[in-house]
């Protein structure tokens, strides 16, 4: 048994304070939270399944729950810590999948996962996505100013005006977000993102509004 | 307590339904299904809030419960009690010093802040359902965002009545998607519901179903261009701290009319008290 | 001045404690005994076994000790126990045919191979008060025979006529059955989740179902095929030993009905089925699940849907006692914020439909009035100005 990949010290209260973590990211798109969790193992690819991802995965995950894994993080040493940490079922078929663990760097819109149905929207597929910057800023100012329109910005349910999101630059970066930008015209179906760099972690859930931050720049002269 | 879990429900449980909350939020205002479970107090006094505080609540958080807006209600008192026998929490009256507030049909006076957590029970969780009965129906009205039914039926109100005669589970409708029923808080809580910073989540467990509103959603409460919603307005004030803006309950005070009205918020209303003693 | 109630604690520890003196009762004389519930009263423990759906005798007459023979209390007990149990196997489908058999009759046939065995039932006792027993009057033993329980002896009767054709039959798709104990309902509902509901339904709510399909709301012409009740062995596989093996023997009743038939131009006509199980002696309560069981396939069988007990949604959303007991209890609760905004609306209402009528009336029916009410309106003037009004549809 391979058990370089960590369980969490404290089944219980870890599990409650993890989640707590997660409900805030969901509830507040955008925001980024800082989780207390052992290191995962060093591992071939980049962006690393790092710690925020993992403890997701340990207090989220169980018997009850299938996980989809993308190929660039699919590694035997983790199907089998998943399945030995949490009991959770590992599945090829991403339409059926509770979880699906990626990197923006191989994401592809085209993978079919659930987007639930208009009278069931919640068995839909949540996305944990390992990216490889991950910063916001609640006053909307955009990094944009320092290194080009990499931001986001995100409003809807849980932001009171705008927040701008930065998981990085690169085509899949774009991809994702576009993807998750077209959640609003298939609402009530649709993707929740949840994004881990290291030990950080934001979400994005299918209710948010998603435009390029030069957007809010320009809409906000209208203003 | 021997042979419980913290918090009373087993882990598997708590992270089925931590699951499902993040899938509510996610989804503003529409009813997950979730696997609720039999709780040692009866269908409708709360076990469906009492789930959802047994799967959010961490052995540092500081709880508030109230019924009524009272913490001294007998209900309030005994849900208070369990999560103080079975997780040992610390527990408080004071809105502002609670992390979780678990309520049952009413919203606290003083305004909630961000990282607050609101749990509503909720007896039944569907708005449509005093108009089409079968589960079947209403869930394809929310696919189909058919809600003109709710729509006749409030007009039809004010045909007879010349008012819209809901005066508690006043519909709403959740950043311009979901018709929720806000759970039987009166209507004068609805402005609350809001853009408010503290997360809400709703819990039925009979009926087995959760949602939520995040932090600043926006919610509307129904009505028309002719008719709009108007909340409930006193024409006295608290007769124990002079409130002129708090929800008021009516007190008899004899057999021959006598009567009274003091806020139902009780930590408002001592919290108030203190400050003009 | 009023003061708010304080002490709701100590009120609810005081109310618990005079419960439990009423519960004891007389001091002279001796507690009853958890086994001798089990004994003594084992229809009552056998019927919260069953609606509480958790087989432990024991633990049953605890809970109809506890509350103080309140059954539905004493379900909800046991019920709320159970939910609190790890799930550590799931037994293999038991088999009632192999059954070692304490009673089983059949309405269909004057004569059955292996007999129609009577056991311990009320049928047939004349209802008349033993006068003997408020003596205290010794019972004497019952004489036995081992003879007639051999599980051959007595095959089904639904399987005799299966062998000819004349009634449909049950085939396992091999399809993982629904958990109602750990998923929400989702209807419409398969009959394997619909009589998973019934099994742990309120026995009277599913008598008065049953009776309501017999007097014409939902017809459906049963015969009592077969009622057997006595003990089946509960059986699991063990993946380790690739083994299965027999954990233990639970009493239960069952009930095929044969009903109604039906058929079309391409399939012969053929008498229909209506099941009922239950935990221990649970006769009355599994007659009545197989009529309601057979009414909710209405939909299924092509039969116009004209009485309550064929309305699935209907039917099972209301038939658990633990649900239906807490949520109409619930009333009992505060309710007086609510109640004021009711208040509110009617007083408003009737000024405004007595102004309408006749307007000196309307003054006098004008709000309450109080002491504090000069003040509270000097406080109070201008000060409600209304949140403002969304346009939500």
């Amino acid at each position: 048994m391979n058990l370089s990949w960590p369980a969490l010290d404290d089944t219980v209260h870890d599990s409650q304070r993890l989640f707590r973590q997660v409900l805030g990211a969901m509830s507040e798109p955008g925001t980024v939270h800082e989780l207390v969790v052992p290191t995962p193992p060093a591992q071939p690819q980049k962006p690393l399944l790092g710690a925020a991802l993992w403890g997701a995965l340990l207090s989220l995950c169980d018997l009850d729950t299938t996980i989809w894994i993308g190929a660039e993080l699919d590694s035997p040493a983790l199907r089998e810590a998943l399945t030995f940490h949490t009991g959770a079922r590992i599945t090829d078929d991403p339409a059926s999948a509770d979880f699906a663990l990626l990197t923006h760097a191989s994401f592809d819109p085209r993978t079919p996962f659930a987007v639930g149905s208009d009278t069931y929207p919640d068995r839909g597929t949540t996305l944990l996505v390992a990216v490889e910057r991950l910063e916001n800023d609640s006053n909307g100012n955009t990094k944009g100013e320092r290194d080009g329109q990499s931001g986001w910005r995100l409003s809807g349910p849980g932001i009171a005006e705008s927040r701008v999101l930065d998981i990085g630059d690169g085509a899949g970066c774009r991809a994702l977000m576009t993807r998750l930008a077209g959640n609003r015209a298939s609402f009530p179906q649709g993707l929740d993102a949840i994004f881990g760099c290291g030990a950080r972690l934001a979400a994005i859930p299918r209710s948010t509004r998603i435009a390029s931050a030069e957007a809010r720049v320009d809409s906000r002269e209208v203003n | 307590m021997n042979g419980y879990n913290f918090a009373y429900l087993d882990e598997q449980t708590k992270r089925m339904i931590r699951r499902a909350l993040l899938k509510a939020v996610a989804i503003p205002g529409y009813q997950v299904p979730f696997g609720g479970r039999e709780m040692p107090m009866p269908y409708g006094w709360g076990t469906g809030g009492v789930q959802l505080t047994a799967s959010i609540l961490g052995a540092d958080d500081i709880l508030k419960v109230i019924d009524q807006g009272a913490d001294d209600t007998t209900n309030a008192v005994s849900i208070r009690h369990f999560f103080q026998r079975v997780a040992g929490v610390e527990t408080t009256t004071a809105t502002t010093a609670a992390d979780v507030i678990q309520t049952r049909h009413r919203i606290p006076e003083t305004p909630l802040r961000s990282g607050q957590i609101l749990v509503f029970q909720v007896p039944i969780p569907e708005p449509l359902r005093f108009i089409e009965p079968s589960e079947q129906e209403t869930r394809l009205m929310h696919a189909l965002e058919e809600y003109g039914v709710m729509h006749v039926k409030l007009y039809e109100d004010i045909a007879r009545y010349g008012h819209i005669a809901t005066t508690y589970a006043y519909p709403v409708k959740v950043d311009g998607r979901y018709v929720m029923d806000p759970s039987p808080i009166p209507k004068f809580d609805n402005p609350k519901l809001d853009g408010n910073p503290a997360l809400m989540l709703f819990g039925a467990g009979r009926e087995k179903r959760l949602y939520a509103i995040p932090p600043y959603t926006r919610v509307e409460s129904l009505d028309f261009e002719d008719h709009p919603f108007e909340i409930q307005r006193w024409e006295h004030s608290c007769a124990l701290c002079g409130s002129d803006h708090s929800y008021l309950d009516e007190v008899i005070t004899d057999d021959k009319g006598g009567r009274m009205f003091v806020c139902s918020d009780t930590d408002y209303c001592q919290t108030r008290r203190g400050e003009v003693a | 001045m009023y003061v708010a109630v304080k002490g709701g604690e100590q009120a609810i520890a005081n109310a618990h404690r005079w419960l439990a003196d009423r519960r004891r009762g007389d001091r002279d004389r001796p507690e009853l005994e958890v086994a001798q519930i089990g004994d003594q009263l084992r229809l009552a423990v056998d019927r919260v076994m069953s609606e509480a759906s958790l087989y432990d005798p024991e633990l049953a007459a605890l809970a109809f000790k506890q509350a103080s023979g309140d059954l539905t209390e004493a379900v909800f007990l046991l019920r709320a126990y159970r939910t609190t149990l790890p799930r550590l196997a799931v037994s293999e489908p038991l088999d009632t045919a192999s059954m070692r058999i304490e009673r089983r009759i059949s309405a269909t046939y004057k004569d059955i191979p292996g007999g129609q065995i009577l056991g311990p039932t009320y049928d047939y006792t004349h209802r008349l008060l033993d006068f003997l027993q408020l003596a205290g009057a010794e019972v004497p033993p019952a004489e036995t025979r081992d003879d007639v329980t051999d599980a051959e002896a007595c095959p089904q009767i639904l399987a005799l006529l299966n062998d000819e054709g004349l009634v449909e039959q049950e085939i396992d798709d091999g399809s993982e059955p629904a958990d109602i104990t750990r998923d929400p309902p989702d209807y419409p509902m398969d009959r394997a989740a619909r009589l998973q509901m019934l099994a742990r339904g309120d026995e009277g709510y599913l008598l008065a179902l049953g009776y309501s399909t017999q007097r014409g709301y939902g017809r459906n012409h049963p015969f009592a095929g077969e009622i057997r009740l006595g003990q089946v062995e509960v059986e699991i596989h063990v993946a380790e030993w690739d083994e299965t093996i027999c954990v233990g023997e639970i009493a239960l009743s069952e009930c095929q009905m044969i009903n109604q038939f039906g058929g079309s131009r391409e399939a012969a006509p053929q008498f229909t089925r209506g099941y009922g199980l239950a935990f221990g002696h649970n006769e009355r309560k599994t007659m009545a699940m197989a009529l309601v069981d057979r009414a909710l396939r209405a939909e299924e069988l092509g039969e116009p849907i004209i009485g309550p007990a064929q309305q699935a949604e209907f039917v099972l959303a209301h038939a658990d006692s633990v649900d239906a007991a807490g949520f109409v209890s619930h009333l009992k609760l505060p309710h007086y914020v609510d109640f004021q905004s009711e208040l509110d609306l009617l007083r408003r209402l009737r000024r405004e439909h007595a102004r309408n009528s006749s307007p000196e009336l309307g003054e006098s029916l004008d709000r309450p009035s109080t002491e504090e009410e000069t003040s509270a309106r000097k406080l109070g003037q201008g000060k409600h100005d209304q949140e403002s009004g969304v346009h939500g549809l």
